[in-house]
């Protein structure tokens, strides 16, 4: 057997069975501990992860040999590097990747208190090794990847909006990639919280629920910008903790009924989150998991980052156009009111402090979307206005739009389907490019707070 | 002479949990397996580990020739771990009387992994081994370090020699 590359033996890099590493003083000692970390940097390079002031530390600056000792999670097959320590690295995408990987393997052994990224030990791979043994078969390879990334490149470059992107991009994962539990969140850069716009595989779909910049796998992703992938959870504490806190506790009258429900699995054992970036800027992230252990490779993360570039620059791209559109169509004349007047008034209520609105008695939404849609009703009440642009919401200052980096099409989408999802009282109908119109199947009742 | 080492600690060694032998070379490169069995006798005074030669030449070869050891055991669902060194052991062949001891380890780290999550068949296929290619290291603790991740890793345990 020809000696393997780091390429070959890249799923022992997971950290799911924890590596190995020896190394020997000056003085002759030899020393062995357990690393949380071993990182795939490149062919010729690895980093281990740097938590603590150690043996292993105090040696490698002493005496740069050392040889760790992997182990394939699904076979059992060792390997063993002969490594020399070259350097130690405190920032920059290597030491970022790493401190995501590490936040998400401690999530996964319950040491999120104990394990904290001190530097990234860059070491040259001089001998890789394969330990004979008795392994378990291999499975046999992912057929099939890279046709799935072809196909949502191709469903992609037909979409013609946001909501047709993100469809997209689910239905390729669930037909293609065999992903059935998927999220899309996008970031409000504002606020710095991801909220759920799209997702397939759940009880309910969630959308509009929230998550913190930094909060969980899918928040570090974001925060970090890398992927972030865990293979084997055994207790979704952190994570699920992590989802709560998504709305204001001191407004009165909007208790935990006003929170949106995360939609994710209750007991997920892999857990993949990819961000979706363009031109240097997070947009979002795509997130995806499963009841199964070990269910995400490295070769679906690289799968996902390529369908999450693309949907990444499909999105800004759609926003530019767009906003070209929306500047060369002229305003279409007032439409008229559709409520009829017989059905029983509905009363929205919007609370100004945090922008929440309630249909009935069932929170809807709240934040910029929330704002948008109080604008439309009572512009609608005064003007008997129903139809309405992108553009001039974007231009309006009530509505205090972070700036052109914020994402109005994906507010809108969120909208619209939290809307759909109340049942369709209220409706927001897409007429033309950057156009909408806003339904009403009951008369409404406008009530501020 | 023996350090000393803590009854709960010595209890946990001898369940069977995860056990990984590093040595060094004249050379001051360091090797390292994890060991296909382990025991505990004598109050943690006497340990004896248990490596598959086909797996593990080099650190056989530097085991032989300086002596020097470094072992960690490791109990996976806690991560609880500790390290012991000696600059002094003996070495045997395996035969017949080591396998229950090499059958009860197996048992024990069955038990182990799967707590953190995998089935049985892992465990088996990590510890395969053939008795008449296992070797029996066996070594005084000189010196031992408490090892469970965080800021006490390294602290020396009862008194040094």
């Amino acid at each position: 057997m020809s000696a393997p590359t780091l390429q070959d033996i890249r799923c022992c890099f997971e950290g799911i069975i924890p590596a190995v590493v020896a190394t020997c003083s000056a003085e002759g000692v030899p020393n062995v501990a357990y690393i949380s970390q071993v990182f795939y940097a490149g062919e010729r390079h690895v980093a281990l992860s740097f938590q603590f002031f150690n043996k292993t530390r105090q040696n490698i600056l002493a005496n740069p040999h050392a040889t760790a000792l992997l182990i394939d999670p699904g076979t059992a097959q060792f390997y063993r590097l002969y490594i020399r320590y070259l350097r130690t690295e405190t920032a920059g995408p290597l030491f970022e990747g790493m401190r995501a990987q590490l936040a998400g393997i401690a999530s996964h052994s319950g040491m999120q208190d104990v394990f904290r990224l001190l530097g990234s030990d860059v070491y040259e791979v001089e001998r890789v090794e394969a330990l004979e043994g008795d392994p378990l078969p291999a499975p046999p390879p992912r057929a099939g990847l890279l046709g799935g990334v072809r196909r949502a490149s191709e469903r992609l470059a037909r979409c013609a909006s946001l909501d047709e992107a993100l469809n997209a991009v689910l239905a390729t994962l669930n037909d293609d990639l065999a992903i059935h539990h998927a999220m899309v969140l996008m970031l409000d850069p504002g606020a710095q919280r991801l909220y759920t716009v799209a997702s397939c595989g759940y009880a309910t779909s969630g959308v509009g629920s929230e998550i913190g910049l930094g909060q969980g796998v899918i928040g570090v992703a974001a925060r970090e910008r890398t992927p972030v992938r865990i293979g084997h959870m055994t207790s979704a504490a952190l994570y699920t903790q992590a989802m709560r806190n998504s709305f204001d506790a001191n407004v009165p009258d909007f208790e935990a009924v006003a929170e949106i429900p995360y939609p994710g699995l209750a007991q997920p054992n892999s857990q993949l989150a990819v961000p979706i970036q363009n031109g240097g800027r997070t947009l979002g992230v795509l997130f995806v998991e499963s009841t199964q252990e070990l269910q995400f490779s490295y070769e679906d993360e690289d799968a996902l980052v390529a369908i999450a570039g693309h949907l990444g620059a499909t999105i800004e791209l759609m926003q530019a156009t767009n906003e070209a559109g929306e500047a060369s169509t002229p305003p279409s004349a007032p439409g008229t009111p559709t409520a009829p007047a017989a059905a029983a008034p509905l009363v929205v209520r919007h609370f100004a402090a945090n922008d929440s609105i309630f249909l009935g008695d069932s929170y809807l939404i709240k934040g910029v979307a929330g704002a948008i849609l109080w604008k439309l009703l009572r512009d609608h009440r005064q003007l008997g206005r129903t139809e309405f642009s992108n553009r001039e919401l974007r231009l309006d200052p009530a509505l205090r739009l972070p700036d052109i980096s914020d994402n109005l099409e994906a507010r809108l989408l969120l909208l619209q389907r939290r809307l759909a999802e109340q049942g369709g009282a209220l409706r927001m109908e897409k007429t033309g490019r950057g156009r909408f119109r806003l339904v009403l199947q009951r008369p409404v009742e406008l009530v501020s707070t | 002479m023996a350090v000393p080492l803590p009854p709960d600690l010595v209890a946990m060694m001898a369940r069977g949990v995860s056990v990984i032998v590093a040595s060094r070379d004249a050379a001051l490169r360091p090797n390292l397996m994890r060991a296909v069995g382990s025991r505990v006798e004598e109050d943690g005074r006497t340990i004896t580990v248990y490596l598959s030669r086909r797996q593990s030449r080099q650190v056989v070869q530097d085991l032989a020739a300086t002596g020097n050891i470094a072992v960690v055991f490791s109990e996976p669902s806690t991560h609880r771990s500790v390290q012991l060194k000696a600059s002094r052991l003996d070495m045997r062949n395996a035969d017949a009387q080591d396998t229950a001891v090499l059958e009860r380890y197996r048992v024990a780290m069955e038990r182990e992994i799967q707590q953190v999550g995998f089935a049985p068949p892992l465990t088996r296929a990590m510890l395969a081994h053939r008795l008449e290619d296992v070797v029996a290291v066996r070594f005084t603790p000189e010196q031992a370090f408490d090892q469970t991740p965080g800021p006490r890793a390294g602290t020396p345990l009862g008194s040094t020699p």
